[in-house]
């Protein structure tokens, strides 16, 4: 995509993300089964995904993604590779 | 990348569904046709299944499994009456829980006890479509017949969002719906649709590699044809069993062993070639339902939900979150504790009276004896635990209903998890501190197996309400009332009681995930819904249906130890001594001496139960307990409890001459702490022995309720056993400790 106007985006993990910041899924990678899992609830790759909040003690994260709330453990968002908008 | 919809090997559908099914042996010509709701959770399928059935509705377990098998009947614009079968919610056919796993085997026909409905109505939230179209394309693709009913109509206009239903049905080959289920719009028009002959769908969205795709196709040659499965569905079964690792037992049995064995070659080939194969299929799935929508849906794109946001900026908040959490915890938690109390003792008195009014009915005798003290006794001892049962699950359904269940179980996942279990776990154990009964009732919130499980097993170390009078009691007889800094040692000792009780539940558990319900990390994902306001008629429906199923499953088994601790704590009818006082009670009634009868009918009753069977397993086990501190007439107590705890108290009194009516617990107190042991000619009980034996009610199980609920709840007699074994081991071994440990510290 373009850099300018937005900030430049960076290749991270989902975890890494701050609240209020927003992504796209590249690839789910970890256990196969859970692998698939995450992607059937919707985070497969091309798949825009918000950042809404982390729970009061720091884990798990709120994730917005195709109008959907999902609540995931920051060590299986650590398995999801994004770019950042 | 697109590939053609029509996959070789896929016969036309004419020949299965419903003819094939009606022709099942299981299910004779007459039988009522079967329709199952099926859809994602929070798709609204509940509420659908409760406007089409209203109150009448079974609850039962599907055979084998803990997962809740509901089923209701509804009226069609024909006249005929149709079965509705309300399937739980799924995200998958490729199962992540107990839940799916039972909706795959039923849509596969794998499932003998349930055979796979003759029409599907597949809910779908019509604000979520491309959510839970996925669900909906796998199982059109079984080739079953299917009714798509878009839900939340109501809702998605008020969104802007236009849905094209007669192109949806275009595209996916079934008949589509528009209704809102809560509001009641749009299901005449359902139920119309319910009544017609509906032709399965002969549309493929499933599009995998095509390297993948032969090791499916070769598969499903192999696999051998099945009555109640359509032809095109045998690729879907193939799906499942080179996805789902053929660990679960319907799955396997469906195919030969030597298929079984291939399997596994298969699938270690493929993640050698193509390491994310997996999910091949799933981001292709993805992308044909981003296609169809489309064509059909137009929807302007949404950003945060203000009201949702407004609510959730407190409601999971850093600060405000917990401490709503704990005041909501609390009230609740204040309501099953106190509330309750007064319906039961309501319960305790009605069923008193009838008690007496048998009692002046009938003549004297084992038949009288058996019907007030055993019978209605055991049904008096089931129906106290309604109110605290009604009163959770009524909070539980507006938690769950509401959406606050999702963020509560948000907000404690880290802390309980900790402990390796669900932050949905607190709810339950809290609840245990009034009763484990409603609290065990309470972990079917818990989706994870192994996690429900362990919440079972530690709930009754919470120190429940049954447990406080045999606290108050010990205490009262044995702790001094004395000042100790900010706090009385009475006050110290009760709540260092529930303290234990609370380490011992976290090191169980913490032992349990490690060893028995370990089974790697399941994966926690949890979808936050919008709030809703909870609707009456499904709380209603809930709290009905926990108290009825309680009644019916523990409740007989309450009853019949009921009557089997009746018979132990009564039989024989005493010997010499018993003869002697009750001839002594004739002449005291002759000369009108009514204290003196009284007296005598305490003594009556004491000399009975010591001389019972109850009195002699008492002294059978005195050598195993002797350790604790214990002598044969605290056994008898120990025995008797399993009834309930507090039965301890009212046991103890008897067995101490006071008389059932006048076992107050100040004289009790007195009594046990001046009991003589007849061998010694000392004190028989100590300060030291009052604490071992409140450790010992701590940590064992000796509620017969808890280990029928238990049992219940888990579907088999292994976890209860289990925890009875568990429980009163470590019981035993504590009080060894705290009993043999003061006496060596010179306390005893």
């Amino acid at each position: 995509m373009s850099l300018e106007g937005r900030g430049v985006s960076r290749m991270c993990a989902l975890d890494e993300l701050s609240p209020g910041e927003s992504c796209v899924v590249l690839r789910v990678e970890g256990e196969p089964t859970v692998a698939r899992r995450l992607m059937e609830l919707g985070l497969v790759p091309g798949t825009h995904v918000e950042v809404v909040r982390r729970a009061p003690l720091g884990d798990p994260i709120e994730l917005r993604l195709r109008q959907v709330h999902l609540s995931i453990r920051r060590s299986e968002a650590a398995h999801i590779h994004v770019t950042t908008d | 990348m697109s590939r053609p919809t029509e996959v070789p090997g896929s016969t036309p559908l004419e020949v299965l569904p419903i003819n094939g099914i009606t022709a099942k042996p299981a299910k004779p010509a007459a039988a009522r046709r079967t329709i199952a709701v099926l859809g994602n959770p929070n798709a609204g399928k509940s509420t659908l299944f409760n406007a089409l059935t209203g109150l009448r509705q079974k609850v039962g377990n599907y055979p084998g499994v803990t997962v809740e098998k509901k089923v209701g009947a509804c009226d069609l614009p024909s006249g005929r009456r149709v079965e509705l079968l309300d399937l739980p919610g799924s995200y998958s056919l490729h199962p992540g829980s107990p839940d799916e796993v039972i909706v795959r085997d039923v849509l596969l026909g794998l499932k003998a006890d349930t055979p796979p409905p003759d029409l599907i109505v597949l809910v779908v939230d019509a604000t979520h479509l491309d959510r839970h179209l996925y669900l909906a394309l796998q199982v059109i693709e079984i080739g079953r017949p299917v009714i798509l009913a878009l839900n939340m109509m109501d809702a998605a206009a008020a969104r802007g969002v236009q849905i094209d239903e007669g192109a949806l049905e275009r595209q996916l080959g079934v008949p589509v719906v528009g209704i809102s289920a809560a509001r009641g719009t749009g299901l005449g028009n359902l139920r119309r649709l319910m009544d017609r002959d509906v032709e399965p769908s002969l549309v493929h969205f499933r599009r995998w590699p095509a390297h993948v795709m032969r090791v499916i196709r070769n598969l499903e040659e192999r696999l051998p044809r099945h009555p109640l499965l359509p032809d095109r569905g045998r690729q879907d079964l193939a799906m499942a069993l080179l996805l789902d690792d053929g660990e679960d037992d319907a799955l396997a049995r469906a195919v030969p062993p030597d298929v079984q064995d291939d399997l596994r070659v298969l699938r270690k080939r493929l993640d050698l070639a193509d390491p994310g194969w997996r999910g091949n299929e799933v981001e292709e799935r993805y992308e044909a339902i981003g296609e169809l929508l489309a064509e059909v849906v137009v929807a302007p794109g949404r950003k945060l939900d203000p009201t949702r946001e407004r609510i959730d900026r407190v409601l999971t908040h850093r600060i405000w979150g917990p401490i709503v959490f704990v005041m909501i915890m609390g009230a609740i938690f204040q309501s099953v504790f106190s509330w309750a109390a007064p319906i039961m003792g309501l319960i305790d008195f009605l069923v008193g009276r009838l008690g007496s009014s048998v009692h002046a009915l009938l003549p004297a005798g084992p038949l009288r004896s058996l019907i007030v003290d055993g019978i209605i006794a055991g049904v008096g001892t089931t129906l106290t635990f309604i109110p605290q049962i009604a009163i959770l699950f009524f909070f539980i359904s507006i938690l769950e209903d509401s959406g606050y269940m999702a963020r509560a179980a948000f907000i404690m996942d880290r802390m309980m998890g900790k402990v390796g279990l669900s932050g949905r776990a607190f709810i339950p154990l809290l609840s245990s501190f009034a009763c484990a009964i409603p609290g065990i009732m309470a972990t079917r919130t818990i989706d994870n197996r192994r996690d429900r499980l362990t919440t079972i097993v530690i709930a009754p170390f919470m120190s429940c309400s049954a447990r406080l009078p045999v606290y108050a009691l010990l205490i009262g007889a044995f702790i001094p009332n004395r000042w100790i800094g900010f706090a009385t040692l009475p006050g110290i000792t009760l709540f260092s009681m529930y303290f234990l009780g609370i380490i011992a539940a976290i090191v169980v558990a913490w032992l349990l995930k490690r060893t028995v319900l370990k089974g790697g990390n399941p994966l926690y994902v949890m979808e936050l819904p919008p709030y809703r306001m909870p609707s009456w008629r499904s709380v209603v429906i809930s709290v009905r249906d926990r108290s009825l199923l309680f009644v019916r499953k523990a409740g007989t088994v309450i009853l019949a130890v009921s009557v089997i601790l009746w018979f132990l704590a009564s039989y024989p009818r005493g010997g010499a001594e018993a003869d002697a006082l009750r001839t002594q009670i004739t002449t005291a009634q002759q000369a009108g001496d009514v204290a003196q009868v009284k007296l005598l009918k305490g003594d009556l009753a004491g000399s009975v139960l010591r001389n019972s069977f109850a009195g002699h397993v008492g002294r059978a086990i005195e050598p195993v307990i002797r350790p604790l501190g214990f002598d044969w007439r605290i056994g008898i107590g120990l025995i008797t409890s399993f009834a309930a705890r507090e039965v301890m108290v009212s046991t103890m009194a008897t067995v101490f001459n006071l008389g059932q009516a006048d076992g107050t617990q100040m004289s009790l107190g007195d009594a046990l702490r001046n009991a003589i042991d007849p061998h010694t000619g000392l004190h028989a009980y100590s300060p030291l022995i009052g604490i071992s034996l409140m450790v010992f009610f701590v940590l064992a199980c000796q509620c017969m309720s808890t280990v029928a609920v238990a049992r219940r709840e888990t579907n088999g007699w292994r976890w209860p056993i289990f925890m009875l074994v568990m429980m009163n081991v470590l019981a035993w071994l504590a009080s060894f400790a705290v009993f043999q440990g003061g006496r060596l510290l010179g306390l005893g």
